[in-house]
């Protein structure tokens, strides 16, 4: 899943840096806009259990519910990546790009329906 | 008519006889047989007693007789129930025993402490009441208290092992856990900040690197995304009034419409795509 390394590099350069540079200039807009929102959901689950860990867990099923609200999306948008990323064709032959993204909306629509039922 | 007017005639003409005892004594002897008390009695019908309590000893015998007789005609009667009742007032305790009257109304009772019979009922320091109960037909019944006995003291009666359970039972005292407090308002405000400050991380990000979205509002794909923004807001709508029959009904209804937007939708998309 990851994207191959760039060929040509000074080696003095980070690996870090390079792997960055590699990201950007080698992956496709499309998987750029779902990475992004991957890593809004990392953000968000995060910070609320920081927040439950630091201040109060008081509304507790608040909390469960809005952390696996950020959980659950992410699962569902690190599985729609896979199947919709087009070097991972030869694996999901059977999963057509259209046909992950249906899963991926039937997929939120229950977890939110479920999240919803718990935040009470 | 004449009803309760016969009934009076018969309760007249039932009125029965009186019974009587006669040269009733009560005698109590130590082991050796001396007599330590003696006394004739007088059985009284109304509540009076004997002169003072009655002791015994540990190893001492009271001996009780009398004959019962009808009081007009001094003819010795056999009643047919004749008991000696001795009653605990203190606890409720009480212990009865009859008493043989022979056929001409003479009527014997021992009362041998060194062997106690088992019908003696658990004894305190209270004296108990002793009573004459007689009863027969055609007479009238005789419940006589006799005189006051003391006797040594027994262990007292059993406890029920269920006893306690017919008292009142020591108050519960629940211990509830404290309120959960809900914390400081600055502290809620600043972090509900950060919670929210993802959604600006994410807004900038899709900002550099939104992919063109040419076919968005064509006409095969909008009722799809439409339909999708229909469920997120019946969703919120349940949330915030609805029920849960109301949205699975709701929720179904649109499930069946977005079914066929999407097909539409996802198709046009792969046509495109493969071609």
């Amino acid at each position: 899943m990851a994207p191959t390394k760039a060929p040509a590099a000074p080696s003095s350069q980070n690996p870090v840096v390079l792997l960055w540079k590699a990201y950007n200039q080698q992956t496709p807009d499309r998987l750029k806009f779902i990475d992004a929102f991957l890593f809004f959901l990392m953000l968000s689950g995060i910070i609320q259990f920081a927040y439950c860990v630091l201040v109060t867990n008081y509304p507790y099923n608040a909390f469960l519910s809005g952390f696996a609200s950020t959980v659950g999306q992410f699962v569902l948008a690190a599985s729609l990546r896979s199947q919709v990323n087009p070097q991972n064709k030869d694996e999901f032959k059977e999963v057509s790009p259209e046909r992950a993204f249906a899963d991926f909306a039937l997929g939120s629509i229950v977890l939110h329906f479920f999240v919803y039922n718990f935040l009470g | 008519m004449f009803y309760p007017l016969a009934l009076l005639l018969l309760a007249v003409t039932a009125q029965a006889s009186v019974l009587t005892l006669k040269s009733p004594r009560f005698v109590v002897s130590d082991s050796t047989g001396n007599q330590l008390r003696a006394e004739p009695y007088v059985p009284a019908l109304v509540n009076t007693r004997a002169s003072s309590p009655v002791k015994l000893g540990a190893r001492e015998n009271l001996k009780i007789t009398f004959q019962v007789v009808d009081k007009e005609d001094e003819k010795g009667v056999q009643p047919h129930q004749t008991f000696i009742r001795f009653y605990d007032e203190s606890t409720g305790e009480e212990g009865i025993q009859p008493v043989r009257v022979t056929p001409g109304g003479k009527a014997k009772f021992d009362l041998n402490l060194s062997k106690p019979p088992l019908y003696l009922p658990p004894t305190s320091d209270e004296p108990l009441k002793v009573s004459l109960i007689i009863g027969t037909p055609n007479y009238d019944p005789i419940s006589a208290p006799l005189f006051d006995l003391v006797l040594p003291r027994s262990q007292p009666a059993p406890v029920h092992p269920d006893e306690a359970v017919f008292h009142p039972r020591p108050e519960l005292q629940h211990t509830f856990r404290p309120e959960q407090k809900v914390p400081n308002k600055f502290i809620s405000l600043v972090f509900s900040g950060i919670a929210l400050a993802p959604w600006f991380v994410l807004l900038g990000l899709w900002s550099q690197v939104a992919p063109r979205a040419t076919g968005l509002f064509s006409p095969s794909i909008l009722p799809f995304i439409a339909s999708l923004g229909a469920f997120e807001v019946l969703l919120f709508t349940y949330w915030v009034k609805l029920r849960l029959g109301d949205v699975l009904l709701y929720g179904g209804i649109l499930g069946v419409v977005t079914v066929f937007t999407g097909r539409r939708a996802l198709s046009s998309i792969a046509a495109k795509r493969t071609q």
